[in-house]
């Protein structure tokens, strides 16, 4: 060999470890943002573990996306509250992210899209369900989970129908989310000829509601109607009222469902309704997410599904745009049509993809299919 | 009426957890005029040691045999892991700073709040802990008024640690190094009072008394979690200051007071409000006597 190949090829070794780092060091940034503490770290927490789960089974279904070796998460912690929430949006900017899954509070998620809007980055909320979120016009919007003002009809008819309930006391704590749901379900059911007997409120964080529960055994109504934030003060607000001794039947909403509801409740539980968007755990596209999500992470719960569907959503337009441009994923996600582990997953104009809420009962520590709107009761 | 006696019970209940936990901040400040903003914290830890324990029991299966033998243990064991931590809080955060400015030490105390209150979100996760949910559920029904086991449980032990703190501060030697201390450590400490001990030990007794309160909130609401301490620990600081910060009765009044005026806030007026009542009365009280209820003679009885 002589010495002037010997160099070529040398020169040839240097050049190429340059050339791998040139095409594989590219790695695609998505953000996420959650409470991942304060009072509702553990819906935070679920969502994130979904996204994560959603990463890690796109890697291996749907293999890399052209031009990245990786997928890379940047988990933001909202803390449900607005200002953290933009000051996240801020952040997930700076890193030039493509996506962000979030947020989880509505009052987070609104505040904090207008940000993000401003630097065209698409959001995928997979648990805001007030109508706001989507009803704003922002181009770059989408929603995974149901709308409220779904959710409040549902919830209604399901009362009227089902429970055959005249008389409700309804109960909020005041969040963007719980107040707006319990306005909704006021409404509807006044309109549905129901007695709303009392429009009470808690405070975000209290452990004691004897105060209220009181005032429920005082007016003895059909249904007690609990729209709060998370399965923590819903846990403790059954606990009291079954020790206090009242009968009324208890009904509650999405962010309720959460496997540690029955776990804190425990028998308290037992016989509560709530609405929910229905999901089958039978579809292949759910059991390949419960296969990854349960071992990391135990008992699948309130938005985990919907985290890991948008995350899929997300991923599969970036793929199908093969570009960053915020107009081209946002071309290729309306163009989406699959099945989801939550849903079949198609998104309207306004960034919606539709609400199919049912009522769940808890029978035994599980969350079972009670009552569905078109069917009426599901054996 | 029922609904009325119904809410004098649940205020009693909500106001006697609220005075446990404002000794501790009233101790404190009476000794060495710091509020330890980190003392919800030990009303968590509390909390969390006890269903640890009440778990393990109910594990092995002695809650079914010695459910009270049990139950004393784990108040034991918290109250004893709660002083322990509150002394070591002390040693390692506000001792070294004691000769500087105050707001220094307090400064520090909020440092150790939040360091405290994450090492528990680390340590035991961010989900609520169950407590086992078969003690003493159910109670005594009177017509429409019910009175549940767990409320005169939590009545009962609140009164005697209140009984126990007062005879303890009042007629024993060690209360009154305490309270020697209090008025003057230069002058203690030169009738051989180790003021560095009585101040470990204050810390100690408030901490215990704070983590009793934790386990009861835990037994009582059926749940812990770790940013438990937070919104009580505000409530119990306010009680203090309502009863007159650095003395004994004064929180434990101020305590029943915030409970009461919460509960009946909440139950006749609205629920939304019912922080704002609470803060209404602190504020109007403070507003005509300073000092608080019971704070005239505050260097005479004051720990």
């Amino acid at each position: 060999m002589s010495k002037r190949s010997l160099s070529t090829v040398l020169m040839g070794m240097l050049v190429i470890p340059f050339m791998i780092s040139m095409v594989s060091a590219e790695t695609l940034k998505i953000g996420s943002m959650s409470p991942l503490t304060g009072p509702y770290a553990s819906d935070g927490t679920d969502i994130k573990n979904g996204v994560l789960t959603a990463i890690e089974v796109f890697e291996q279904t749907e293999g890399p996306i052209p031009g990245y070796d990786k997928i890379e998460l940047f988990p933001q912690d909202t803390v449900c509250d607005p200002r953290q929430a933009v000051a996240a949006a801020n952040k997930l900017i700076n890193l030039k992210v493509v996506g962000v899954i979030g947020a989880y509070c509505s009052s987070s998620t609104i505040p904090s899209s207008e940000t993000l809007d401003e630097a065209n980055i698409i959001m995928i909320t997979p648990a805001s369900t007030n109508e706001q979120v989507t009803d704003r016009g922002l181009p770059y919007m989408f929603r995974m989970c149901g709308r409220d003002d779904d959710q409040a009809p549902a919830a209604a008819r399901f009362m009227k129908e089902s429970l055959n309930a005249k008389t409700i006391f309804i109960v909020d704590d005041k969040t963007t989310y719980s107040q707006g749901l319990a306005d909704g379900v006021s409404k509807n059911a006044k309109a549905l000829g129901m007695d709303v007997v009392t429009h009470d409120h808690v405070n975000q964080g209290d452990k004691d509601f004897s105060a209220v529960l009181t005032k429920v055994k005082a007016a003895n109504p059909d249904i007690f109607y609990m729209s709060l934030q998370g399965y923590s003060p819903a846990a403790l607000m059954c606990i009291q009222a079954k020790r206090m001794g009242i009968t009324s039947q208890i009904v509650t909403q999405d962010a309720t469902f959460q496997p540690k509801f029955m776990e804190v409740a425990k028998d308290a539980a037992e016989g509560v309704y709530l609405t929910y968007g229905f999901t089958d755990p039978t579809t292949p596209e759910y059991k390949a997410f419960e296969e990854k999500y349960v071992p990391k992470y135990g008992k699948i719960a309130a938005y985990a599904t919907y985290a890991y569907d948008s995350t899929i959503a997300l991923l599969k337009a970036i793929k199908a745009a093969g570009s960053t441009d915020p107009d081209k994923i946002k071309a290729e996600l309306m163009k989406l049509d699959f099945n989801g582990a939550s849903k079949h997953v198609k998104f309207k104009e306004n960034g919606d993809s539709g609400s199919s809420y049912i009522a769940f009962k808890v029978v035994n520590g599980e969350f079972v299919p009670y009552w569905d709107p078109e069917k009426g009761l599901i054996k | 009426m029922d609904s009325f006696i119904q809410q004098l019970i649940n205020g009693i209940t909500l106001g006697g957890i609220y005075a446990l936990i404002a000794l501790g901040y009233t101790m404190v400040y009476g000794v060495i005029q710091l509020i330890n903003f980190a003392h919800g914290e030990f009303f968590a830890a509390g909390g969390y040691v006890g269903v640890i324990f009440l778990s393990f029991f109910t594990g092995l299966g002695y809650m079914e045999s010695y459910p009270v033998l049990c139950l004393t243990a784990s108040f034991l064991l918290a109250m004893g892991y709660c002083a322990y931590l509150a002394v070591g809080v002390e040693k390692i955060a506000y001792k070294p700073l004691r000769k500087e400015a105050r707001l220094a030490v307090l400064l520090s105390a909020l440092g150790v709040s939040i360091f405290l209150s994450n090492g528990l979100m680390l340590t035991q996760g961010v989900y609520d802990k169950a407590y086992p949910s078969e003690l003493f559920q159910g109670g005594f029904h009177f017509g429409n008024v019910t009175v549940g086991y767990l409320q005169i449980l939590i009545v009962s032990l609140t009164a005697t640690l209140l009984v126990a703190l007062n005879l303890l501060v009042f007629k024993t030697k060690i209360g009154m190094a305490m309270r020697a201390t209090a008025q003057d450590k230069t002058m203690s400490a030169l009738v051989a009072i180790g003021s560095n001990r009585i101040i470990s030990l204050t810390f100690a007794i408030g901490a215990g008394l704070a983590a009793a309160a934790g386990i009861m909130v835990g037994l009582y609401y059926g749940s812990v979690r770790y940013d438990m301490g937070f919104v009580p620990g505000i409530k119990a600081f306010s009680a203090a200051v309502l009863g007159g910060i650095g003395n004994i009765t004064g929180a434990m009044l101020g305590g029943l007071i915030i409970g009461m005026v919460e509960i009946f806030g909440a139950g006749y007026i609205s629920g939304e409000y019912k922080d704002v009542f609470a803060f209404i009365i602190l504020i109007a009280v403070l507003y005509f006597k300073p000092t608080g209820i019971m704070g005239e003679n505050i260097d005479d009885t004051r720990v």
